[in-house]
């Protein structure tokens, strides 16, 4: 009997516990997962919408999706990451461009892909939020039949959740540059990589 | 009379062995499925959870450190310090960043880059003047669903490759899926044309080879290799890949040699009708492809052995 209700009034604990737990988590900030549901939504609806298909809207187009990206990512979490242990060598001028300059190349680049987009699906899978730092996990189902990993690292700042990486199938963005970035400054120097990645967006342009 | 009977019953029980082995191996497979993670939306399982936190982790002690000296760096830039001071702090800022050695590739390395960089340009104009056009008026001609369909049917045939990689690092829950996704698919599937398993059963398909099964029992990647036609891999994987020629149904049921090369090609050009704009992506992406494509090698295989 007595043992009875220890264990009842323990489980009423754990439960009231959870239940603490469960609601008292997201009041922060908004998920990780939210804020890059948002966003995507947000593009998805931009690329699908009549109103704004067709060449002649093209620039209308690609300036709303570069605001929803840029308001999601966080181009200089990427940069400082991306340059590694030779961002601290740089000037605050030199940061200030080499933030622009990359973050135009991966705009670029995010907003091919999402001009070739064609009924992808997207399903958020898991979601890890340790202090500041999160990890959203999502697959992206094509029309191919064929599903990419794809997990989001995010950092809080102001209240809201910022893509500082972005893995697919493993391969993280952040590494994948670090390595390219590195290996151009040891080979020749950092005036060398910036004038390439120069060249890069011009070409892009 | 009595050897041949006995040999009768020796071959029963056999018989009879493998079907309780194959049976259990079922059961796993189909309890496995419930372990797997990612197939269910925010129900991970617990290893997944466990290696999510170690890498969680790590990313953080990362980032952690790397705000530390940027706070170090704000607080220079107020109080401007003399070079001797900036000069050793640079050195240790390469601590944060144990993976990024001074000297180039020596986490990966690539002893053989002057001839791995020839075989990129090779690749890089083959696939440009070769793969992709002819990939192109294939896909031209065939239309999207037939290709999936035959990518699904070559991805069945070869699933002894998965099964002994499987087994030979002990993961039973994979050796249970690949099975049960192998009859239904050969089965309900029409020969493995639809992936019957992965729609209705929620089976995903098992990506093991023997590169995998050499990195499970500690064998390092060597060096890196970019072979002509093959592409990116390195030497533990090319000698794995060989080995799987000999576990691939292919050559065995196509066993001349013109038809089995045609049997190739024609598994190659629908492959690539599948995945052009891949390349180019990364291309486009990198300021060295070479490099971005060497990288993104080593990193897809360690996310793949860490599976």
């Amino acid at each position: 009997m007595e043992n009875h209700r220890i264990r009842h009034s323990l489980r009423a604990i754990f439960s009231s516990f959870l239940l603490i737990v469960t609601v008292a988590a997201p009041c922060f900030a908004g998920t990780p997962t939210d804020g890059i549901k948002k966003t995507t939504d947000r593009i998805l609806a931009i690329v699908s919408d009549p109103a704004l298909k067709g060449p002649e809207n093209s620039k209308k187009r690609t300036a709303l999706i570069r605001q929803a990206v840029d308001e999601r990512f966080d181009w200089e979490a990427m940069t400082q990451r991306s340059l590694a242990r030779h961002w601290q060598k740089r000037t605050d001028a030199e940061k200030k461009e080499f933030i622009a300059l990359f973050g135009k190349l991966l705009e670029r680049t995010y907003l091919d892909k999402v001009g070739s987009y064609s009924g992808e699906k997207v399903v958020y899978v898991d979601e890890t939020v340790d202090g500041k730092y999160a990890t959203v996990s999502a697959k992206i189902l094509t029309h191919s039949q064929t599903e990419v990993g794809v997990r989001y690292r995010l950092k809080e700042a102001n209240g809201d959740w910022g893509v500082y990486d972005i893995s697919i199938e493993g391969v993280s963005l952040v590494n994948n540059y670090r390595k390219q970035f590195n290996s151009i400054i040891v080979r020749s120097s950092y005036d060398e990589l910036v004038k390439k990645l120069r060249a890069k967006v011009a070409e892009k342009e | 009379m009595v050897s041949v009977f006995e040999r009768k019953k020796f071959w029963e029980c056999c018989n009879r062995l493998c079907f309780f082995l194959i049976l259990g191996l079922f059961c796993l497979g189909i309890q496995g499925n419930q372990n797997i993670s990612w197939a269910a939306p925010f129900d991970s399982g617990q290893d997944a959870e466990s290696l999510e936190v170690n890498m969680a982790g790590h990313e953080l002690v990362r980032t952690a450190r790397l705000d530390e000296d940027a706070s170090e760096v704000k607080a220079v830039g107020q109080a401007p310090a003399s070079k001797n001071e900036e000069a050793s702090k640079y050195s240790e800022d390469s601590e944060a960043w144990p993976e990024d050695e001074t000297v180039e590739g020596s986490l990966y390395p690539d002893p053989l880059e002057p001839m791995n960089r020839a075989f990129f340009v090779f690749n890089d104009a083959a696939y440009f003047w070769v793969f992709k056009p002819v990939g192109e008026g294939y896909s031209y001609v065939m239309p999207e669903v037939l290709r999936v369909s035959i990518r699904n049917f070559f991805t069945n045939l070869s699933m002894p490759i998965r099964l002994v990689s499987s087994l030979l690092q002990g993961k039973i829950k994979s050796v249970g899926m690949i099975l049960v996704r192998f009859m239904v698919n050969s089965s309900v599937g029409f020969l493995g044309f639809q992936d019957v398993a992965k729609q209705a059963l929620g089976y995903p398909i098992q990506d093991e080879d023997l590169g995998q099964v050499m990195a499970f029992y500690g064998i390092g990647p060597g060096f890196y290799l970019n072979l002509p036609f093959l592409g990116a891999s390195t030497l533990r994987d090319t000698v794995g890949w060989v080995g799987g020629l000999y576990l691939n149904p292919l050559d065995y049921i196509i066993e001349d040699w013109w038809p089995n090369i045609g049997a190739r090609t024609f598994y190659i050009v629908n492959n690539t009708s599948l995945r052009i704009g891949e390349y180019e992506a990364l291309k486009d992406a990198s300021l060295d492809p070479y490099v971005a494509m060497r990288d993104a090698y080593f990193q897809y295989r360690r996310n793949q052995i860490e599976q």
